[in-house]
């Protein structure tokens, strides 16, 4: 095993059973493996398992076949215990869809602390705890506020908050951003970054955007359950027939790369953010 | 003439409340027969609020909504005409799903309207053509297709009642681009077709433009900008300004203004950025 | 509907938002006991101005108060008139309308019951549900009640759903208005028909609302667990609940009021 790998799956395969009695295959024998502090993107359309294979990883679901190593330990082992469970759930954290479905208290700091109180964790560590995550998302003004009056975004940096008061070494964003406006998405992608750059979290984030993909380090795209791309957000969007094939887009940036290509004008470097593209053109004009 | 004309339109919210606030100020605007427009707005900027003046279901604290040049609260026992005629979809229509089967589903407007069976059965026929689902759909529990199908049922029961206006909060909202792309060109078939005219609200400046051909910019309850898409678009500043997400093309084209590089800063699809781009290295070379 | 509150809750800093609920909860049963206590006109004042104190220690407009007691007027008017008809003195009736008599005791009755309702619950409102989130009051039971965890009753289960339960108020509100709002895009009526048919009207409105709480259930248990949820076992609380001076002296104030009401009853029956 990779000694720096902090996920590592094998041979993944899951299935669900049909009103029928068939099954329907959601992820095929997938191997994956995915470093401490990376920061990657699932894409994939809707259906195309990566939902499922976000489940997988918290052990909300239990595979087929195949197996999960986090933090060396397998946790597709029969013989996990629950409080097994406990200690793997306490490492990964999962921000869902929606912001509603995920906070329980009607305060905002009790919220935050709902994590760390299952832990165990003594009162003022907890506090201590809150206080930093509420910081580190920028909500602490809203602490003592009520969910319920919260935009979508501020909702979800809540969630964020929640997860982040437990410590966990790798956060999975499981289409955190789809219900949010573009103000909310991009707090929340900025909120992702910060937590990846300054906490040093793997993030592990499932979407079908492409342009929050794009600020990845990496992207695997899932297409009918089987990876059918993993790299380089540059190395992915070069080849956008093969993305287009299997419902997906490339940013607009990318698109017009590819365009100008047709022009017989090349367009070289990293394309995927308006910044980054606009560099790339200059060069390429100063070159001609 | 307008089809819709909104006249010094206000609208309070929670009136006689201690929170009451004003979510539209002296709206005035009219949308054109047949056309696609396109409402635009951060949340809270009053666009849900505007959507439910046009068929009724919000009645104005001020001024006047027009259909046709008539007044729809004329007659206020007759509103729920008003509402067949201006079909709304609201954002995430999937969860006002509520029948055994999706044909049951479909059919609960065109019935409350009092159609015949048989006009209601043509109805239905022709609403799932429009959103593209398959007959084969019509004896199934909506409650076990996938969530774009379920949105496809639920705009399908409102163009069911064949509105002369449709209003649509967010269709494409939470979907992957396969399912945005199925909705959108269902909606843009549904106005070739009959000749509707089309209100869509959407966070996404790129289907905007590809798909709207005049654009109305709300903000704080207020329209900022109302006009073309190209219009509205060239005022990409102003859009910004107000934090809208401004197509990725444009803010390239910015980009590249601030480099030095002499584009058109009112460009918003590729092909043009291309042909634009394409131009300047002619002219390097 | 998104600024529906529950509870009455009203948002200021005062004596009485600042004590702990479970001397609250305590409080306002000692309150009640003591309201029942009192059977004399200088009781009934001392009662009278222990309300009107609380309502001056909470820094809640009277107004609003008395707002919250218009509703039940009308029981209170109700139960007046009984007590004035059926209760008979020992002299002679004040007024014989051939078929009632009316008599003192049943007037003083009277006016010590009104005044025992208006009393009871305006202190046991200014006590718990004017000055207290409904989540503190959750949590103040549930510790009140910890003590029967140990003969096996679901204490903390109990105040988890309550507090759920009020966490998702709000959102199922606003979510039934969405849909009452949708299904009347599509014609549907919920104002005019039969009592059948109205009834009717409201299964376009039911159906979804049902599903999507059961949505909500299902995916908030699924995020309870992600965030290591497993029960009251092993769980620590971030905020302990301290009895401060300033609950020690309301409980004193109170127990001496209590005091009082018994003296003036006893010396001056």
């Amino acid at each position: 095993m990779n000694s720096d790998s902090y996920i590592k799956i094998e041979n993944l395969s899951i299935s669900y059973e049909e009103d029928d009695g068939g099954r329907t295959s959601v992820l095929k024998n997938i191997s994956l493996n995915i470093k401490k502090g990376e920061y990657l993107a699932v894409l994939g359309h809707n259906g195309s398992g990566k939902s499922t294979l976000a489940k997988l990883l918290n052990m909300i679901l239990e595979p087929d076949s195949g197996k999960i190593y986090i933090d060396g330990k397998e946790i597709t082992d029969p013989s996990m215990t629950e409080e097994d469970v406990f200690e793997l759930r306490k490492k990964v954290g999962m921000v869902f869809q929606n912001p509603d479905n995920q906070l329980v208290a009607t305060i905002v700091e009790d919220d935050v602390a709902f994590g760390p109180e299952n832990l165990g964790i003594e009162p003022h560590e907890i506090r201590k705890r809150v206080d930093d995550a509420l910081s580190a998302v920028g909500m602490s003004e809203y602490a003592k506020g009520e969910p319920a009056r919260l935009s979508g975004g501020q909702k979800q940096r809540i969630a964020i908050a929640g997860i982040l008061a437990m410590k966990p070494d790798c956060m999975i964003f499981d289409e955190s951003t789809a219900m949010l406006d573009p103000l909310g998405r991009r707090d929340i992608m900025d909120t992702i970054e910060m937590l990846n750059r300054e906490h040093g979290i793997t993030i592990i984030m499932i979407t079908h955007y492409m342009d929050e993909a794009a600020r990845a380090n990496r992207i695997v795209v899932l297409d009918d359950g089987e990876i059918l791309m993993d790299g380089a957000p540059t190395q992915i969007f070069e080849q956008h027939e093969k993305l287009k094939e299997c419902g997906l887009d490339v940013p607009q940036c990318v698109g017009l790369v590819n365009l100008l290509k047709e022009r017989g004008i090349i367009i070289k470097g990293e394309c995927h953010t308006p910044s980054a593209c606009a560099d790339a053109i200059v060069a390429a004009l100063n070159k001609g | 003439m307008a089809k819709i004309k909104l006249e010094n339109v206000s609208f309070l919210y929670g009136e006689g409340t201690s929170y009451c606030k004003e979510a539209l100020k002296n709206v005035n605007v009219e949308i054109n027969e047949s056309s696609i427009t396109g409402l635009i707005g951060h949340t809270g900027s009053g666009k849900s609020t505007m959507l439910q003046l046009l068929n009724g279901l919000a009645t104005p604290a001020e001024g006047k909504v027009y259909l046709d040049g008539v007044d729809i609260w004329a007659k206020p026992k007759e509103i729920g005409k008003i509402r067949y005629r201006v079909g709304l979809v609201m954002q995430y229509p999937e969860y006002q799903l509520f029948e055994e089967t999706v044909e049951k589903d479909i059919a609960f407007g065109p019935k409350n309207m009092g159609l015949s069976e048989s006009e209601i059965a043509e109805r239905i026929r022709e609403a799932i053509d429009f959103v593209g689902l398959s007959p084969d759909v019509l004896t199934k529990n909506p409650f076990d297709l996938s969530g774009g199908q379920k949105r496809r049922v639920a705009i399908a029961g409102v163009i069911a009642m064949r509105p002369e206006v449709l209003v649509l909060d967010e269709p494409a909202a939470g979907l992957d681009p396969q399912g945005r792309d199925v909705i959108l060109s269902g909606i843009f078939k549904y106005r070739e077709k009959t000749g509707a005219t089309v209100i869509i609200v959407s966070h996404s400046m790129e289907d905007m433009a590809r798909l709207c051909d005049d654009i109305i910019v709300l903000s704080h309850g207020e329209v900022v900008l109302n006009g073309t898409r190209d219009e509205v678009f060239a005022q990409s500043q102003m859009l910004e300004k107000i934090g809208l997400a401004v197509p990725q093309i444009t803010l390239l084209m910015h980009e590249l203004n601030a480099r030095g590089i002499d584009v058109d800063n009112g460009i918003y699809t590729e092909e043009a950025a291309a042909a634009e781009i394409a131009r300047i290295f002619g002219g390097a070379r | 509907m998104k600024s529906i509150t529950l509870g009455q809750y009203y948002s200021v800093d005062s004596p009485i938002h600042r004590l702990d609920p479970r001397v609250k909860i305590v409080l306002a049963i000692l309150y009640i006991v003591i309201v029942f206590l009192s059977a004399n006109i200088l009781s009934m004042a001392l009662l009278l101005g222990s309300a009107f104190l609380l309502i001056a220690l909470a820094h809640i407009p009277v107004k609003l108060v008395m707002k919250s007691v218009k509703p039940i007027v009308f029981i209170i008017a109700f139960t007046a008139i009984i007590n004035i008809f059926w209760t008979s003195g020992e002299g002679d009736p004040l007024i014989d309308i051939g078929f009632a008599q009316i008599y003192k005791e049943g007037i003083v009755n009277a006016i010590f019951l009104v005044i025992r309702i208006f009393v009871l619950i305006i202190g046991s409102s200014i006590l718990l549900t004017y000055t207290t989130t409904p989540i503190s009051l959750t949590d103040g039971i549930e510790r009140l009640l910890s003590p029967l965890k140990k003969i096996g009753l679901p204490v903390h289960d109990f105040a988890m759903i309550m507090t759920i339960a009020l966490r998702f108020i709000p959102t199922l509100m606003e979510e039934a208005d969405k849909i009452m709002s949708a299904q009347k895009a599509r014609g549907a009526d919920f104002t005019n028909g039969s009592l059948i048919q109205r009834a009717k009207a409201l299964i376009p409105i039911l159906i979804p609302l049902f599903s999507s709480s059961i949505r909500h259930a299902l995916d908030l248990a699924t995020a309870m667990e992600c965030r290591c949820y497993r029960g009251g076992e092993g769980r620590t609380r971030m905020k302990i609940l301290k009895c401060g001076t300033a609950d020690i002296v309301a409980v004193v104030l109170v127990v001496a009021f209590g005091a009082a009401v018994v003296c003036l009853n006893v010396f001056f029956a």
